[in-house]
């Protein structure tokens, strides 16, 4: 057990280290670099200006190099301006060079300078997981429930009209991506052209202050879609214990339908759906980035998009990082939540 | 002679050709006082132009109520240095707590805010400014000449990179250090000061009023203006957080000077929030109550915020979407060729199919009606046949031309109608739309692209920031030695009146020349709703926030 453990850090470690070279590598292409000199000091500077801020910013330097610094590897760059004050990656404004720290990367917990919104990686990336958290407890909360709910109803009575009904219900669902449904709600149930306007078409309130009215579209749009497929998975575990001879033991016994269902079948129909359930987290980040930016709430997602859209590089590696993280650990609480449900699985 | 009362002057000549178009039943009466006023023609006096009473107007009753909340949407951007801001939108955060020496109201006059007066001598040389006295710094510092002089001093200084005042103030920088002359800036008494030019310039106060030229304190550091707002404004900076939402809330301990001589401010707070790039988005937020205001209103959305009851107001600009060739890159270094495509395009068919009509057409030269020194030439020719034969004679009859283009949706529309023109002339074009991202990359060096051009208050401005040799911004690299000296003798004539003759000249060059092709100019749309008033668009999306009220929930 703990030997998996360790193994599956390592990979986290691993995973991480590969994605940030890649991010790194791309966001530092040449004309990226430029885009950032401009973003900086105006989109209308000649060429001349945009080569010599680059190298008065540190962005001269080989990539590995760059990438060695923040990491917390190297030692960070430093320069002399013209009025003989040093300046560098890892002096902050207004401190002495001499007591500055050498390196300043992520191993020293530096996650650097987001350059679009003007503060620390870390708390960008604070805020944003914690506007995320919300969102995702609330989809949780419809999800889960609802999922197990219908998987179980479908899966209790296979080939029956409420399983059909359910499974049809559950497979559009799936089969329709956030950026229709989230499309679709704004249109028939926030626009003075349907005339509902039941709901807001912003979620942007919902970051202070989050009600029925203007959080109900984004957490369904991003909830729908998932339930679907747990849905699914449920109904098919269920289906499958229900055809287990067990069952048809206690049915002869004259055990009534209703306790078989609650007492025999379900514990063991939800050994799937709890991992499918876990899996299905990184999945829901994805729907977050398009829900998000649909609703213009601004929480992770959102803030990937504006990172990877204006090429700030310190935010997007600490976005891949916290990513990669996410996804793995996700990975790791299924693997190890399935053994303590289903003792025959062993892990190595 | 000051200019702000010269604008105030006289009826706005634009105005008198509304009203002729309005009484030949060309333009309705609604539309015509629209436009009059938003001239600045008083509405009494503009009903006076086609003939009318005026009528009683309840709605002017509504006295201004203290307090409330306004939000807008806006896009948030960092805060960085004024004199390097290169949105509109920093200034408009910016403003909440910075003021500016002079302030363009729509109707095209200037308006005193920290300088009292001004003075110009004959050939616009000398300019003598008064400072306005009993302004009070945030911090509790008095304003002083020392303080204008200082601000003068930062615009001056050429070695800061993206510094684009230091282009509107070369006569008074010493061209070898890049920074102001100290001679050309000289305090007379703590209430005046002499400003001694190089070459004349008519446009020296009315620069002082463009966006970049927010007023700081002698104490600032260069460094971010929201870490430490020490300013003469109203209010201050609460939150300011890029991309999310910006937020002023007014300065309880602070007594604004403006308030004695021209009233306000009213709110006590003003929320930017930032709905992204997208209209759809915002108009999302409107119908969710989200909102108060939109920072514009553009093509379509026009007609849904009308029909959502929000009141829209327009304002006239010079504003236009600049068609331009680059005259470094062949094959529009050959002037025939260029004549050729603009010879192709009719502006009209470009103003209706790439701007839905929101505007008035422009012909070609970069000078818009309403700048008060506009003189009228005849119309500009259009003749696909002789495009097609003028460029065969040119030896470029099978060339294929690219126009590049930002995605903007008007802006990729315009130049879709105006490409469909030039194809339909025979000629082969290909279109490229790209995205701002990258598109920015490189504005200035496409060989024929389209670069949207906010207006500037005076008509030789514009020349002398696009079109004047070698200046940063030629996107053109238009060369022209007898264009640049009439543009020198048009900046040293400070009445519109008598530069309106070498202003001819300018402009039958720039048509001769075949510089670009200029379809319209464009009105500028914001609505709101009906409980806002005073926050009326702005032909250069300028937020005066002293004006702006709200009427108390009913």
């Amino acid at each position: 057990m703990l030997l998996f453990l360790v193994k599956r850090l390592v990979t986290m470690l691993v995973t991480a280290i590969c994605l940030t070279i890649v991010v790194f590598a791309l966001t530092n292409l040449p004309p990226n670099l430029e885009k950032i000199a401009k973003s900086e000091i105006g989109t209308r500077i000649s060429d001349a200006e945009v080569t010599s801020w680059l190298d008065k910013n540190g962005f001269g330097a080989p990539l590995l190099v760059r990438y060695g610094e923040w990491l917390g590897l190297l030692p960070g760059w430093t320069r002399t301006d013209e009025n003989g004050v040093v300046y560098g990656r890892c002096i902050r404004e207004g401190e002495d060079p001499a007591t500055a720290p050498i390196r300043c990367g992520v191993l020293q917990g530096e996650w650097g300078y987001s350059r679009v919104f003007r503060q620390e990686v870390a708390d960008v990336i604070a805020r944003g997981l914690g506007l995320t958290g919300k969102l995702m407890f609330w989809v949780l909360l419809v999800m889960v429930p609802g999922a197990l709910l219908t998987g179980v109803l479908a899966g209790m009575r296979e080939g029956s009209r409420t399983d059909r009904a359910l499974s049809t219900a559950s497979i559009v669902a799936t089969a329709t991506p956030e950026y229709v449904s989230g499309v679709v709600f704004i249109a028939v149930f926030t626009s003075s052209a349907v005339g509902l306007k039941w709901f807001n078409g912003s979620a942007t309130s919902a970051m202070d202050d989050a009600t029925l009215v203007n959080f109900t579209l984004p957490v369904l749009t991003v909830a729908l879609y998932a339930m679907g497929y747990v849905a699914r998975m449920t109904r098919a575990s269920m289906a499958e214990v229900m055809t287990a001879q067990y069952i048809r033991t206690a049915r002869l016994k004259g055990v009534s339908f209703p306790k078989i269902v609650l007492r025999h079948a379900l514990r063991n129909a939800l050994i799937a759906p709890f991992t499918v359930i876990m899996l299905q987290i990184p999945w829901l980040l994805n729907g977050v980035v398009i829900v998000e930016t649909l609703f213009n709430y601004k929480g992770f997602g959102w803030t990937l998009v504006q990172a990877a859209g204006n090429n700030d590089i310190d935010l997007l590696l600490g976005v891949s990082v916290v990513s990669v993280i996410v996804v793995l650990l996700t990975q790791l609480i299924s693997d190890v939540g399935y053994v303590f449900l289903n003792p025959r699985i062993r892990l190595a | 002679m000051t200019l702000h009362t010269t604008a105030l002057r006289a009826v706005h000549p634009a105005a008198l050709l509304y009203a002729e178009e309005a009484k030949a039943g060309l333009l309705s009466r609604r539309e015509f006082l629209t436009r009059a006023t938003a001239l600045g023609v008083a509405s009494a006096t503009a009903y006076g132009l086609i003939g009318l009473p005026s009528p009683a107007n309840a709605q002017d009753a509504t006295t201004p109520v203290q307090g409330g909340t306004l939000r807008m949407n806006m896009e948030t951007r960092a805060t960085k240095d004024p004199r390097t801001w290169d949105w509109s939108e920093i200034a408009n955060f910016g403003r909440g707590w910075l003021d500016y020496m002079v302030e363009y109201e729509p109707d095209g006059s200037l308006r005193p805010m920290l300088l009292e007066s001004w003075e110009a001598n004959e050939d616009a040389t000398e300019w003598t400014l008064k400072v306005r006295q009993g302004v009070k710094w945030n911090n509790g510092d008095d304003f002083t000449a020392e303080d204008v002089v200082n601000n003068i001093r930062r615009w001056c200084d050429g070695t800061v990179e993206g510094n684009s005042m230091a282009a509107r103030f070369g006569g008074l920088m010493d061209a070898a250090t890049s920074q102001m002359r100290e001679d050309a800036v000289e305090i007379v008494d703590p209430a005046t000061i002499r400003l001694k030019l190089s070459e004349p310039d008519i446009a020296v106060v009315v620069n002082m009023a463009d966006y970049p030229a927010a007023v700081v304190h002698q104490s600032y550091d260069n460094g971010d203006p929201a870490a430490n707002p020490i300013g003469t404004g109203a209010f201050l900076p609460e939150t300011n957080e890029v991309g999310v939402k910006q937020v002023l809330v007014r300065n309880p301990d602070h007594t604004w000077w403006g308030t004695a001589v021209y009233g306000g401010p009213y709110l006590d707070r003003i929320e930017y929030i930032d709905y992204g790039t997208d209209p759809a988005a915002v108009l999302a937020a409107a119908e969710s109550g989200e909102v108060d205001a939109t920072y514009q209103t553009t093509g379509d959305f026009i007609d849904i915020y009308d029909g959502l009851g929000w009141v829209k107001s327009e304002a006239v600009t010079a504003t236009t979407l600049a068609v331009r060739f680059n005259q470094s890159q062949p094959p529009y270094d050959n002037v025939e060729v260029r004549k050729a495509l603009q010879m192709a395009v009719d502006n009209n068919v470009v103003l209706e199919l790439g701007y839905n009509n929101l505007g008035v057409v422009a012909e070609n030269h970069h000078v818009c009606p309403i700048h008060p020194e506009y003189a009228e030439l005849p119309p500009p020719v259009v003749d696909p046949a002789g495009a097609k034969a003028a460029l065969e004679a040119a030896g470029q009859a099978d060339t294929e031309f690219e126009l590049i283009s930002l995605d903007d949706s008007f802006q990729a529309a315009t130049c879709d109608a105006v490409a469909a023109q030039i194809r339909d002339a025979g000629i082969n074009i290909k279109r490229t739309v790209l995205p701002g991202s990258t598109f920015w990359n490189d504005w200035l060096n496409y060989p024929f692209s389209a670069t949207q051009w906010v207006m500037r208050p005076l008509g030789v401005q514009v020349l002398n920031l696009a079109y004047k040799s070698g200046v940063a911004w030629n996107e053109t690299a238009f060369a022209n030695p007898e264009f640049d000296a009439a543009l020198a003798q048009a900046n040293s004539i400070s009445d519109a009146d008598q530069r309106r003759e070498v202003m001819a000249t300018l402009e039958k060059i720039m048509q001769d020349q075949g510089v670009l092709i200029q379809p319209y100019w464009q009105s500028l749309y914001r609505h709101t709703t009906a409980q806002v008033h005073g926050a009326e668009q702005h032909p250069i999306y300028e937020h005066h926030h002293y004006k702006w009220w709200k009427e108390a929930a009913s």
